[in-house]
């Protein structure tokens, strides 16, 4: 182990900008993970995903200079800069306002047609993909990502209220989702 | 088959169940990055670091060089140099007393304007002495 492997996400961000590349190597390997993972269960296509996480790190290594070691963690800036960039795609994606997207009242996508395995996760991950997009965004950064709800409200430019309907529909979806594939993953009925 | 029923006895996807799922989900680590991905954000993090990052200290005459081109670099250095000369040869030298060189100048500013003397002895000035008279002053005045 050399002696910057040792060092906080802070201080290797302040080593990053005083030259030192070692501290970017450990920077991406520890926190591009965890940023690719969110953005795509987020945005649900691989190639999207990977360009928001390096638009994200890229913002980054850009603050690196006037970083100030003490204050936020530069995993918390870097996922909230992730995930803002992630709904923007979301909302130009369908070319209307994020906000403004319609939700089905019972979208019926049906059980997942092609299981590779039975996995529970994989299966919540499948599950996921089958929300409608404000409902996934909510249920993942509250669920998975453990963010508050005023926090998903400012992510998603919407209120806490919203935020909590998208959150319980989404959930309630994913329950039925899931429900219907309680024999492939081990579930007795 | 029954070790998940023994894990979420009542609904495997009432809330509880799936807070467990969700649970379970936020433990697991993200997979590691594809080495083509990796070496893209590895590639952008060097290239945006060459240009934030500060440039390497050299040594003394690379600090030298670096100051002298702020102030001006080698014309500068040249004025600085003249100039440092003429003080030496000026001290070595001793020109002699230059009181000449000044008097020559204020007597002839002094040949302008008169001379505080005369100014104070003029009878043109103010020719109220006390304070009473110039109270007195102010009072026509005002009145």
């Amino acid at each position: 182990m050399t002696s910057t492997e040792g060092l906080s996400d802070d201080a290797l961000l302040v080593q990053y900008a005083a030259g030192d590349p070692q501290a970017a190597r450990l920077l991406v390997e520890r926190l591009a993970p965890r940023v690719l993972r969110v953005t795509q269960r987020l945005l649900q296509d691989a190639a999207e995903a990977e360009d928001v996480t390096q638009e994200a790190m890229l913002r980054l290594w850009k603050i690196a200079p006037r970083w100030e070691p003490g204050g936020a963690k530069p995993s918390t800036w870097l996922h909230r800069v992730a995930v803002n960039l992630a709904t923007d795609r979301l909302r130009r994606r369908r070319g209307v306002d994020f906000d403004e997207i319609a939700e089905p009242d019972d979208p019926s996508p049906g059980v997942v047609e092609t299981m590779i395995d039975g996995e529970r996760r994989r299966a919540l991950d499948e599950a996921l993909a089958l929300l409608p997009d404000r409902q996934r965004v909510a249920v993942v950064l509250r669920h998975l990502e453990g963010m508050s709800n005023p926090e998903i409200g400012t992510a998603m430019g919407i209120g806490v209220e919203a935020v909590e309907s998208l959150t319980a529909r989404g959930k309630r979806r994913l329950a039925e989702l899931l429900s219907g594939r309680r024999d492939e993953l081990g579930y007795e009925r | 088959m029954t070790r998940d029923l023994e894990k979420h006895s009542t609904d495997p996807f009432g809330d509880d169940g799936l807070d467990a799922l969700f649970a379970e989900a936020r433990a697991e680590a993200p997979p590691p990055l594809s080495a083509s991905f990796e070496a893209r954000l590895m590639s952008a993090a060097l290239a945006t670091q060459a240009v934030a990052a500060p440039p390497v200290r050299g040594g003394f005459f690379a600090r030298l060089k670096g100051l002298l081109t702020e102030f001006g670099g080698a014309p500068s250095l040249a004025g600085m140099g003249v100039a440092g000369l003429a003080g030496i040869w000026i001290g070595f030298a001793a020109p002699g007393p230059t009181a000449d060189l000044v008097s020559s100048f204020w007597q002839g500013a002094a040949s302008v304007s008169p001379s505080l003397s005369d100014w104070s002895s003029s009878t043109s000035g103010f020719q109220y002495s006390t304070g009473s008279e110039l109270l007195s002053l102010l009072d026509t005045e005002t009145d």
